[in-house]
């Protein structure tokens, strides 16, 4: 019993010593900033010349800041078609490419290909792909005699554009991901299925989607917290314009605290933001059953 | 044996983060101490000069820092490139690493002066015999904060009306010099294919140029005590002009130009007839523009004959936190206020210098380029000295305007709704101290 005790005190001191170094740099780069920035939201800080209590001042500002609450509901909007778009297509493109067919590498390094490149460079040829009078797009839809739109400049598809967007550049990696978790699913489940003569459309909805439920809660979480946070092809494609339907929180955000200087309340922004992150992952986690066991 | 390799492993791990942590402090503080040295030591003065131009700015800014470095044997500049240039001085205004002289963009002043972060002028110029009347009254403005000058103008410009002579020659017209006038040969040079537009008469593209419109109408956008003031008969003038020529004459189309840029440029090739443009476009119509024949005038009139445009530009300013405030004055001395080395730096850059004896120059007088531009710059006025400014125009303001265009938003609605959230905006944002 006591050899046994000391192996045990032997692999916890181990494995402390296996986790330090990033737990050390998650205290550093993580968990400082955020109580600073909690402390901060309580400040007038503003970099330069000033950081006094202010109280609750900031957070009451909050309430009637109407443009804020114009990019929560920005980001809603994206959240909404672009989370579930996200999971399904991701999930569709990993069931056709995960089976061993020729020339299957190549479709999915192709479906992956967009995922690496940077944002920025990705939206700079979104926007002329997107042009209305010389753009891909548009040329191609009056092909079949369709006037296009101005994608980016009109109110009401730009927030589409840029949904189209950030999905062709994020569903590459979330298909490796379900990918992953398809190889996962024991394939005497399929196989017994097919005994009691199930088809492929009950398989799939009694044995695929539950087994992968923990990859979708995956998926859809980091889509979530991704949707919440977009900024970089909204800044390069749209400006959040046209009439802020594109400006987002994080936008807004850097804004604030940045250009004008008010990095107190930039602070509180953005505690309101990480709250809005917390809850929507609480609901998915619940919906998604994260929690129970697969079988 | 394995516990020893586990801990060996482990310490070194820790030692090598805490080493990166504080590798960049150790960097720093030996620069510091250079600087310090090669200071005290009765040799030159080291100067640093940050600024966020790249590329071929950067070499104009060499240029510029070379000529001054060999007409003297005092003092040294050395100009750094900062991308991030502002973001940069944020932290380097308090931490002791501020630079000597920093390019600055003069709308920032108000925002930043009331911080303490700027040296102030004043004594300099007064010592030196620098008059005022050398510079335009408006630039200086731009750099003031409560009666105090922060720094002295570098380039100053404004918008003035392009046009592409080839296509008015073709239609029959002459460049405009009224709203009016503006409209007729804008719907005179579109050009539309079924539901395809072609050629824009006029570039409609740039809404944020509401400001220089207004100042056509006979308006200003802020009241003297900081409120907005365009929801009246100049504002809805402005609105009603933009709708004749979106809605009734169809001169262009929204998001036309969006994304054409350089070779591209729907300018440069002929897709816009005529716009509201400045002199740093110059040189990239001159460089793609070999087809390209073009005019400039003033920007035209409005009904009641008023002339508006925005004055902008760049100047040098001292930061407090810098430890060389007279040296890093003489080197922005010689640059912006000597008649010879403000020409040098116009020629340089291809703009126009903040110095006004520099523009008596046959180079700007002579030429068919510059000449429209220095008219304009007489009339031409800054944008409001308002901490909250750049807010209220961006995010209350044109958001408004684009649902005015595209025709979601009533005239009458469009102005009330950006009053509102413009005022509020403004008053969010005032207190800067």
């Amino acid at each position: 019993m006591a050899s046994m005790r000391k192996v045990e005190r032997h692999e916890a001191r181990t494995a402390y010593v296996f986790i330090t170094p990033t737990v050390l740099l998650f205290a550093v780069f993580t968990v400082i900033p955020v109580v600073m920035a909690l402390y901060l939201s309580f400040t007038n800080y503003d970099v330069l010349s000033r950081n006094d209590w202010v109280g609750l001042e900031n957070y009451r500002r909050l309430i009637d800041d109407s443009l804020l609450w114009k990019t929560f509901k920005n980001v809603f909007l994206y959240s909404i078609i672009f989370v579930p778009l996200n999971i399904i297509i991701s999930l569709l493109l990993s069931m056709l490419l995960s089976r061993a067919w020729r020339g299957v590498k190549l479709f999915r390094t192709f479906y992956y290909l967009p995922t690496l490149t940077s944002a920025v460079a990705a939206a700079t040829v979104w926007i002329w792909l997107l042009h209305p009078e010389f753009g891909l797009v548009n040329g191609l839809l009056s092909y079949v005699g369709i006037t296009g739109p101005a994608w980016l400049s009109e109110t009401s598809t730009a927030m589409l554009s840029i949904v189209m967007l950030t999905l062709w550049q994020s569903v590459g990696s979330n298909m490796i991901i379900y990918l992953a978790g398809l190889q996962g699913v024991p394939d005497y489940l399929y196989e017994s299925a097919r005994l009691d003569g199930a088809n492929k459309w009950a398989s799939f909805r009694y044995i695929t989607w539950p087994q992968l439920r923990p990859t979708t809660f995956l998926v859809s979480t980091m889509a979530i917290i991704g949707a919440l946070q977009l900024f970089d092809q909204a800044f390069v494609l749209t400006q959040g314009g046209p009439a802020n339907v594109t400006k987002t929180p994080v936008y807004l955000i850097y804004q604030q605290g940045f250009n004008q200087l008010q990095m107190g309340y930039a602070s509180a922004q953005a505690f309101v933001l990480a709250v809005a992150i917390l809850i929507f992952s609480l609901i998915n986690m619940r919906v998604s059953k994260a929690e129970e066991s697969i079988i | 044996m394995k516990k020893g390799l586990v801990t060996a492993l482990s310490v070194m791990m820790v030692a090598a983060l805490a080493a990166g942590c504080s590798g960049n402090s150790g960097q720093e503080n030996a620069a510091n101490e250079g600087k310090a040295g090669s200071g005290s030591s009765g040799k030159k003065t080291e100067l640093t000069f940050w600024g966020d131009w790249g590329g071929e700015g950067q070499k104009q800014f060499e240029t510029m820092v070379d000529a001054f470095n060999k007409s003297q044997d005092k003092i040294h500049v050395k100009y750094v490139l900062q991308q991030d240039m502002i973001t940069k001085f944020l932290t380097a205004a308090t931490n002791g690493g501020a630079p000597d002289v920093l390019f600055w963009d003069r709308w920032r002043t108000s925002l930043y002066a009331p911080k303490n972060v700027l040296h102030p002028v004043d004594e300099y110029l007064t010592r030196d015999g620098i008059s005022k009347d050398d510079f335009y009254s408006e630039s200086l403005t731009e750099l003031s904060h409560d009666n105090k000058l922060y720094g002295l103008p570098l380039t100053v410009d404004a918008r003035a009306l392009f046009y592409n002579k080839k296509l008015l020659d073709e239609a029959g017209l002459q460049p405009p010099a009224t709203w009016d006038e503006l409209e007729q040969a804008a719907a005179k040079l579109t050009k539309w294919n079924g539901d395809k537009l072609e050629v824009a008469g006029f570039s409609m593209g740039d809404l944020g140029l509401f400001n220089m419109y207004l100042q056509q109408a006979g308006g200003q956008m802020l009241t003297e005590d900081g409120k907005t003031n365009f929801n009246n008969e100049q504002g809805k003038q402005v609105l009603e002009f933009w709708d004749r020529l979106m809605n009734k004459d169809k001169v262009y189309k929204v998001g036309f130009e969006l994304g054409l840029g350089e070779g591209q440029d729907a300018f440069v090739t002929g897709k816009v007839a005529m716009l509201y443009s400045g002199p740093w476009m110059l040189s990239t119509y001159n460089k793609y523009g070999k087809d390209l024949e073009y005019g400039i005038v003033p920007p035209p009139a409005g009904p009641n004959g008023d002339k508006g445009s925005v004055m902008g530009g760049f100047g040098l300013v001292i930061p407090e936190g810098s430890k060389h405030h007279d040296e890093a004055w003489e080197f922005i001395k010689w640059w912006t206020a000597n008649k010879d080395n403000a020409l040098l730096w116009a020629k340089t850059s291809l703009n126009l210098p903040g110095f006004k004896p520099s523009m008596e120059d046959p180079f700007f007088q002579d030429d068919p380029q510059w000449k429209p531009f220095l008219d304009t710059l007489e009339f031409a006025k800054i944008r409001p000295a308002h901490p909250g400014y750049s807010v209220m125009e961006t995010d209350a303001l044109a958001p408004n305007l684009q649902l005015n265009q595209q025709n979601k938003l009533s005239i009458e609605d469009t102005l009330k709704k950006a009053q509102e959230q413009g005022d509020k905006m403004l008053e969010d944002n005032a207190v800067v101290k």
